[in-house]
């Protein structure tokens, strides 16, 4: 999977906008959007709102988790806890990258934001290589990862399913004639 | 999007070796030291340093490994191998000791490709030997991922040379994982450039027609 396949299905969550224009409710096939009226806030998918903002037509409202306090306090209990902390929402990552790039001026802070999001992905994904490199060593055959997101699992799911793989067929040599006529599949 | 229009046939790192794999025909040109246990009749011209018409009983010849591997047999008695000094006593010490510290591409580009090849020729180390390539593998693992996944746009050739093959393909699926992250951070994912194939067939473009 691409990282801009994550980003497209992370589009789907849904962010408050404040429209500046007045339309009845659509009625879509993914579901209903309530009817758009000026000034008053209503919840939509990213990728509208995202479409909006840029012909200037809406106003984003951040969502409850960006904020650089409960950011702050989210990074420093993930730095202290050796598993991962429930995450502030599924998409953190792509939302961070998306919300910020277009509508920035909508987000109080927005550069401190960006780096708060950064320092939380950074100490996930070191203690992902971290639980991926005692997988190996140990030579379990199955680990279970609370709070992991799609995009943490995309970036290092290639490199770890081939050494998975290699460590297995390794293994299996510890064991002759088990594994004489082995299929392949292409 | 990165889709490949070539999907190459992984090597088979287990016992068995993929057939269409180029990894694995490459590997199967590494020379064995071996051992004639019986006569070649009228295969003299093969053996350039003796004289005789046949190849004779227990001389010795460097023969590549898909040779021995056809013609070894257990019953028959044809030939037998001897192991590759790398997979020997010796060096199997010093893999267990610290295995980061040695440089697997001069030990036969092909370590443990070719250490599964050998688990084939039932010598009386077997178990030894895939013990070692499996802690060898795991040892070296950490260095690998760390070195794969940190090193962004720096230039890595002084570590990738001290990989063996295997390793190395792991390195570049780690270092595909985390240019493909960073670029989309950076942005360039929903760049439209334009493909290397138009760039490279250098077709007159109409800016250089006209004048």
């Amino acid at each position: 999977m691409d990282a801009s396949e994550v980003e497209f299905v992370a589009e789907k969550e849904v962010v408050q906008i404040i429209p500046n224009f007045s339309l009845d409710k659509i009625y879509l096939i993914g579901g209903d959007l309530g009817p758009f009226n000026p000034g008053l806030p209503v919840n939509v998918p990213v990728w509208l709102a995202l479409n909006l903002k840029q012909r200037q037509k809406c106003r984003i409202v951040p969502p409850e988790w960006m904020d650089v306090d409960k950011l702050e306090e989210m990074r420093d209990l993930e730095r202290k806890e050796e598993t991962f902390t429930p995450v502030p929402s599924p998409y953190y990552m792509e939302l961070t990258k998306l919300l910020l790039n277009h509508a920035s001026d909508n987000i109080p802070k927005a550069d401190e934001i960006r780096t708060l999001v950064k320092d939380l992905w950074d100490t996930r994904i070191a203690k992902l290589r971290l639980s991926a490199d005692s997988f190996i060593n140990q030579q379990e055959a199955h680990a279970k990862l609370d709070n992991l997101t799609l995009m943490e699992v995309n970036t290092i799911r290639a490199f770890l399913l081939d050494s998975l793989n290699c460590m297995y067929k390794l293994r299996s040599n510890l064991q002759p004639g088990s594994t004489k006529g082995q299929s392949n599949d292409y | 999007m990165a889709a490949q229009s070539y999907f190459p046939v992984p090597p088979g790192v287990g016992m068995e070796e993929n057939f269409f794999s180029l990894d694995d025909i490459l590997l199967s040109q590494e020379r064995l030291p071996s051992r004639t246990e019986c006569t070649f009749p009228r295969l003299g011209f093969l053996e350039k340093s003796t004289d005789s018409p046949h190849i004779l009983e227990g001389s010795k010849m460097e023969l590549p490994l898909w040779l021995a591997k056809g013609l070894y047999e257990r019953k028959r008695r044809v030939l037998s191998v001897e192991l590759p000094k790398v997979y020997k006593e010796g060096w199997r010490t010093v893999f267990t000791a610290d295995p980061n510290v040695v440089d697997l591409h001069k030990m036969g580009p092909y370590y443990y490709g070719l250490g599964s090849q050998m688990l084939n020729f039932d010598s009386p180390e077997n178990p030894e030997i895939a013990q070692a390539l499996l802690q060898t593998f795991i040892g070296r693992f950490r260095r690998t991922m760390d070195s794969s996944q940190n090193a962004y746009n720096e230039d890595t050739s002084a570590f990738v040379e001290k990989l063996d093959c295997l390793e190395k393909s792991l390195f570049k699926s780690g270092q595909s994982g985390l240019n493909g992250f960073q670029s989309w951070e950076k942005g360039q994912a929903s760049q439209l450039t334009a493909s290397s194939l138009v760039l490279n067939y250098r077709k007159r473009k109409i800016n250089d027609l006209q004048p």
